[in-house]
């Protein structure tokens, strides 16, 4: 989903990039370069935190050998960036938002030579709780928003309090300089039952519509506090996901009783557990994280066009991990989706998860990722990147340097690539490509 | 009298044998300070001077009396003092940071006539207080005395406003650049039967419109234009307001002074960005205020001679509110758009309230001329409350409205022995505890459950310190401190939330060592000399940070990492009669890391580096000339010139290879002040910044450029 580099490239479209392109790819790759198919050239672009500050770094070789953080390609004002990778238009985009202040937004693109330049800086002006891509647009979302009418004036409750129940997107424009817009929908009854909503997680559907997983929830009670945008569950053994257009006009919802609700919570976030499998279907994973849940962890499926859950398919995943509930969920390609899973089988407020696994959705299959260094030794992990059949994966293990794991989804098996010396941690890795 | 209007920075090394507490030490009725003609160069309070002169500790005082005609606050006369840096994020009203010796934050603790102001609120603080509250400042450089009782790790600060006369009305009005304006009176008066009042106002306004140069958001677009601006800023007006009244009695067989003491304080600030100057608001603005009552009771000669008790409480309560309602998106230039929800950062109309009761009692004990004994303790109870929901709703958790509480005690004895006037020596001991109680999340599962617990926490202190007067106006000491700051409460129980705290956490701690040399000579009875070289030495250990590792899950606190500091403080000054005067002081503090490995085993690619985001070259230097009956009889006209510098310093650490720097800052101030009616009006211009630098002490944070001041002031002092 977030990764989503589109890995389809014809051989027309390599002609046309011309002879400097294809000289390029000779001399900034070799032969030890793994089997990575048709790729277009371009650079991984990796964010790396010092003690405190972020930096950018760049590479051709994420595989092997190492990089010090000395030789980073940019320090950033801010630090704390979360960093999203689209494909087409290729571009990675640093998402901020400081605790009470607006964050300033930050995109990254290659140019004609392959080097890396930053392409905008734009003002992100709401909290966000889960962000993905959209059509032309990176897209943010977070609930707990107080809605306001046309004159700036708060929406109100039964009671005269301040409603909460708003959900405020911000479109960033890839095709624009980032041109932003944001719009709050309220989401009291979203789901016909007097509940509201936070949403989790965008997979776009290619067809002018995206779907978001719904926590659905009671009004938060406006004393309780808590960072999170959600109120007490009430359904906790219900899924739902709805699907919007452009306009975040809501099309269709699906839902169904045999998991609880799609999302990976952590503080105040909401982590994407849907995404899209190789052949355009939308799998709905749940992390069973709600403790009042007695769903086991697992996933539904949404078929390509589909108004409805595929009711033919569940995937009891909790069964295979030994009882072990899940957090977050990304693609690796075809039907490998690699999960990081919670290290207690009773997941606690504080939410240690440094457990990782592949499942293969087609087979209904598990496996614990091998090769990458034991679950009581990682003190970080970053955003990781599909390229070339493999998952490159951001571990930084206990008095070790942050190093790339490059994961074999078919074995579960993972080798130690590139090490990023002198950083405390990998916060993401993507591929930019020139367009 | 007429040497104090120079500005003079004085060094009082302080005794306290004879002055136990440094609040006390011009107490008016028994310390006026009679001065020590030396022809025609006075140093003011010299003669208490030359009976505590002998003291050992590395202090700075500087004789805020001196600075009433200038329109500086007190942190902006600290930052005149050597090792002392003030770093500001803005004009007037701005929140600035103050170092010593590299030192920040907690690590330095602030006093108010030897009480603590920790619980005071940001309306009444070093950088809103004028000079006219204080009657001097003391910079105590690493080694703290027992009577300002604390767990100050890198040092402390004594703000001492008790006057020195018995009858006094001092006025003044002052407007500038920026539509600042600052007024201030103050009047005492003490009666025959004992009998005092004093009364202190202020005032400060500014609307601190001064131009700064950042990026354009177009409102059209969010997106930011590629390149730097000039703008004026349009929402930044601060003022403050504050009354100190106190009333007593002194010279009585009960007391040698009773005083009941009450300040209020009030201050309204509009924000105009966040901490990158590009993010600009509108609309934001925060208000606090704060009531302090304070009693005072000091008794000389107790049951018998030589034995003084010194008796202090206060108690405050502040309110701190911040507002950010507008449904508005603002840029430079002043306009705004719509938007869909509330607030230009994160709504709220968040109310916070602070409470503080401080106690504080010494004892001094002097059996014969070679001996002194001294007891102090210190108990404080802090107890903060969050009232709205609203405030915060994004960290706030249920625990967040629950109470907690902060109760410390710091004990100290120490001891002098003086065999002559050449020399002396002290050894002190501290005794710190802390309890805390508050919220902890005891939940196994994912759903909080909160649970009121206390823990309680302590440790020991030392010091030791000598000096020797070999004469010829040479002075050599040497001090020492074991010093320590205890866990903070949210450091022992985690944020209640997803962090968990700690209670075999160790206090920070760091080895404080001073030597310093001074000499004082006057030549041919008009040309004096002023030398003083500090070097410093801290090793600090253990800071306690907060972590976060995925395989912990929530962010928690350890003790880690290790930093040194070998520093110099120069000063220097020569006077030449009363006509002129040139000085200056220059520091250098090497503060690195000296941590090899990251808390959890990794190697630092900046072990040994320069600990980042801290000025470590920085000096000022002040010239100033005189002319005495200039246009008539009891004038005085001086010209002053100031110089400030800080040289240019990475954000984070160099070896990290970034290329964020704070720049070298140069400025330049003038002054000229006219004295009429022997010393009675003055009226004083200022120009600040006067080659319009751009000034930064913070990355991207610009100060004000040029600006000029005019001020009235009617003194009469008796």
């Amino acid at each position: 989903m977030i990764t989503n580099f589109n890995r389809s490239l014809s051989a027309r479209l390599l002609t046309l990039m011309g002879c400097a392109c294809v000289l390029f790819l000779f001399v900034a790759c070799d032969e030890t370069l793994p089997k990575s198919g048709p790729e277009k050239p371009g650079a991984f672009f990796l964010a790396a935190t010092g003690e405190s500050s972020q930096y950018i770094l760049t590479t051709d070789r994420p595989e092997t050998g190492s990089l010090s953080i000395a030789d980073n390609f940019r320090q950033l004002e801010l630090s704390g960036y979360t960093w999203i990778f689209n494909s087409n238009p290729s571009v990675a985009v640093g998402l901020i938002y400081q605790q009470g202040d607006p964050g300033v937004g930050l995109g990254y693109t290659v140019n004609e030579d392959g080097s890396l330049y930053e392409s905008g800086q734009f003002l992100i002006t709401s909290r966000f709780t889960s962000y993905g891509f959209f059509d032309r647009y990176a897209l943010t979302s977070v609930g707990g928003v107080t809605p306001v009418d046309g004159q700036g004036n708060a929406l109100t409750d039964a009671a005269g309090h301040p409603r909460t129940d708003g959900v405020t997107f911000n479109f960033f424009d890839l095709k624009n300089n980032f041109a932003s817009q944001n719009k709050t929908i309220p989401t009291l009854n979203l789901t016909g039952n007097g509940e509201q909503a936070t949403f989790s997680g965008i997979v776009d559907l290619g067809n002018g519509e995206f779907l978001t997983g719904l926590v659905v929830s009671q009004p938060r009670d406006p004393n309780a506090g808590g960072g999170a945008s959600s109120g007490v569950i009430t359904y906790p053994d219900s899924v739902w996901v709805a699907a919007f257009d452009a306009g975040l006009n809501l099309k269709r919802i699906y839902r169904d009783d045999r998991i609880s609700y799609s999302s990976g919570r952590f503080r105040s976030q909401y982590y994407s557990q849907i995404a899209q499998a190789g052949d355009g279907s939308v799998y709905v994973f749940s992390g069973s994280y709600e403790s009042a849940t007695t769903r086991p962890a697992g996933a539904l499926r949404i078929n390509r066009g589909a108004a409805a859950f595929d009711a033919s398919y569940y995937f009891n995943i909790q069964e295979k991990t030994g009882g072990y509930k899940f957090r977050k969920v990304w693609h690796i390609t075809g039907n490998y989706f690699l999960l990081e899973l919670y290290n207690d089988l009773v997941p606690t407020a504080t939410g240690a998860a440094t457990q990782y696994g592949v499942v293969d959705v087609a087979a209904q299959t598990f496996r614990w990722v091998t090769g990458i260094p034991a679950k009581d030794r990682i003190t970080a992990t970053g955003l990781p990147a599909s390229y070339g059949g493999k998952m490159y994966f951001p571990i930084t293990a206990e008095a070790a340097d942050p190093a790339i794991y490059l994961i074999d989804p078919a074995t579960a098996t993972a080798s130690k690539g590139l090490t990023v010396t002198g950083a405390a941690a990998i916060n993401a890795i993507g591929r930019l490509t020139q367009d | 009298m007429s040497i104090l209007k120079k500005i003079l920075f004085l060094h009082l090394f302080l005794c306290r044998m004879i002055l136990p507490a440094p609040a006390q030490s011009t107490g008016q009725d028994s310390q006026e300070s009679k001065e020590t003609p030396l022809d025609e160069v006075v140093i003011v309070a010299k003669s208490p001077l030359q009976r505590v002169r002998e003291s050992s500790f590395n202090v700075v005082a500087v004789d805020a009396r001196a600075l009433r005609n200038t329109s500086l606050d007190l942190s902006h006369a600290l930052d005149r003092i050597s090792g002392v840096k003030i770093r500001e994020t803005g004009g007037v009203g701005s929140p600035s940071q103050l170092s010593l010796n590299g030192f920040s934050g907690r690590h330095v603790k602030i006093f108010m006539d030897g009480m603590p102001m920790e619980g005071f609120g940001s309306s009444f603080r070093l950088s809103n207080i004028p000079v006219h509250v204080a009657e001097r400042i003391e910079v105590y450089k690493g080694v703290v005395p027992v009577e300002l009782g604390s767990d100050a790790l890198g040092g402390a600060i004594n703000i001492v406003t008790v006057p020195s006369r018995r009858t006094f009305l001092d006025a003044s009005y002052a407007f500038g650049s920026f539509n600042t304006h600052k007024s201030n009176l103050s009047f005492g008066h003490t009666l025959r039967n004992g009998l005092f009042l004093r009364l202190n106002l202020y005032r400060n306004f500014s609307d601190n419109n001064y131009r700064v140069k950042t990026r354009l958001l177009d409102l059209e677009t969010n997106a930011y234009s590629p390149d730097d601006r000039w703008f004026r800023r349009f929402h930044d007006n601060y003022h403050n307001e504050a009354a100190i009244v106190r009333l007593g009695v002194v010279r009585k067989p009960w007391a040698d002074r009773l005083q009941a003491e009450l300040t209020v304080s009030h201050e309204k600030q509009d924000i105009q960005h966040a901490n990158l100057m590009k993010i600009v608001y509108g609309g934001r603005e925060r208000k606090a205020r704060s009531i302090v009552p304070a009693l005072f009771y000091e008794k000389r000669n107790l049951f018998v001679e030589q034995l003084n008790l010194r008796l202090s409480a206060n108690y405050s309560f502040s309110r701190n509110n911040n507002t950010d309602t507008l449904a508005r998106q603002y840029n430079w230039l002043g306009q705004y758009r719509h938007k869909g929800f509330k607030g230009e950062g994160q709504y709220t109309m968040g109310e916070y309230d602070n409470r503080q009761a401080s106690v504080s009692a010494g004892l001094n004990y002097r059996p014969g001329p070679r001996h002194l004994f001294s007891f102090n303790n210190l108990y404080a109870r802090f107890n903060r409350k969050a009232t709205d929901a609203a405030a915060n709703s994004e960290t706030s958790t249920a625990a967040t409205f629950m109470r907690r509480t902060n109760a410390k005690n710091v004990a100290g004895v120490s001891y002098r022995f003086e065999p002559s006037k050449r020399w002396n020596v002290s050894a002190f001991a501290k005794r710190y505890d802390v309890t805390v109680r508050g919220p902890v999340n005891v939940s196994a599962t994912s759903t909080a459950v909160y649970e009121e617990q206390y823990r309680r926490f302590g440790t020991n202190g030392y010091g030791a310190g000598a000096t020797v007067l070999p004469g010829a106006g040479w002075q050599l000491k040497a001090s020492f401190e074991q010093a320590y700051r205890l866990p903070s409460e949210n450091e022992l129980f985690g944020d209640e939330a997803l962090e968990t705290g700690d209670a075999r956490l160790k206090p920070e701690n760091s080895r404080n060592v001073n030597l310093n040399i001074s000499c004082e000579r006057v030549f041919r009875k008009v040309h004096s000399v002023y030398f003083d070289a500090g070097l410093v030495y801290r090793h600090t250990r253990d800071y306690i940070r907060r972590r976060i590792e995925q395989r912990y899950g929530g962010a928690f606190y350890t003790n880690h990492g290790q930093v040194r500091n070998r520093g110099v403080d120069l000063e220097a000054r020569y006077f030449y009669r009363e006509r002129f005067s040139v000085g200056g002081n220059l520091t250098y503090q090497d503060i690195r890391n000296r941590e090899r490995y990251s808390a959890d085993g990794r190697e630092l690619i900046y072990f040994r580096d320069r600990m980042p985001n801290v000025p470590y070259l920085f000096g000022n230097a002040e010239a100033n000339y005189r002319f005495d009956n200039c246009f008539g009889k009891d004038d005085a006209l001086s010209f002053g010139y100031n110089l400030r510098y800080v040289h240019s310093f990475f954000r984070d650490w160099e070896s990290e290879g970034g290329d964020i720097v704070i720049p070298r800052q140069l400025s330049h101030d003038l002054s000229l002040l006219y004295s009429f009616r022997n010393g009675r009006y003055h009226i004083a211009v200022e120009a600040l910044n006067i080659a319009d630098e751009i000034l930064y002490d913070n990355y991207s944070l610009q100060k004000p450029g040029r600006s000029f001041s005019v001020k009235f002031r009617y003194s009469f002092y008796r």
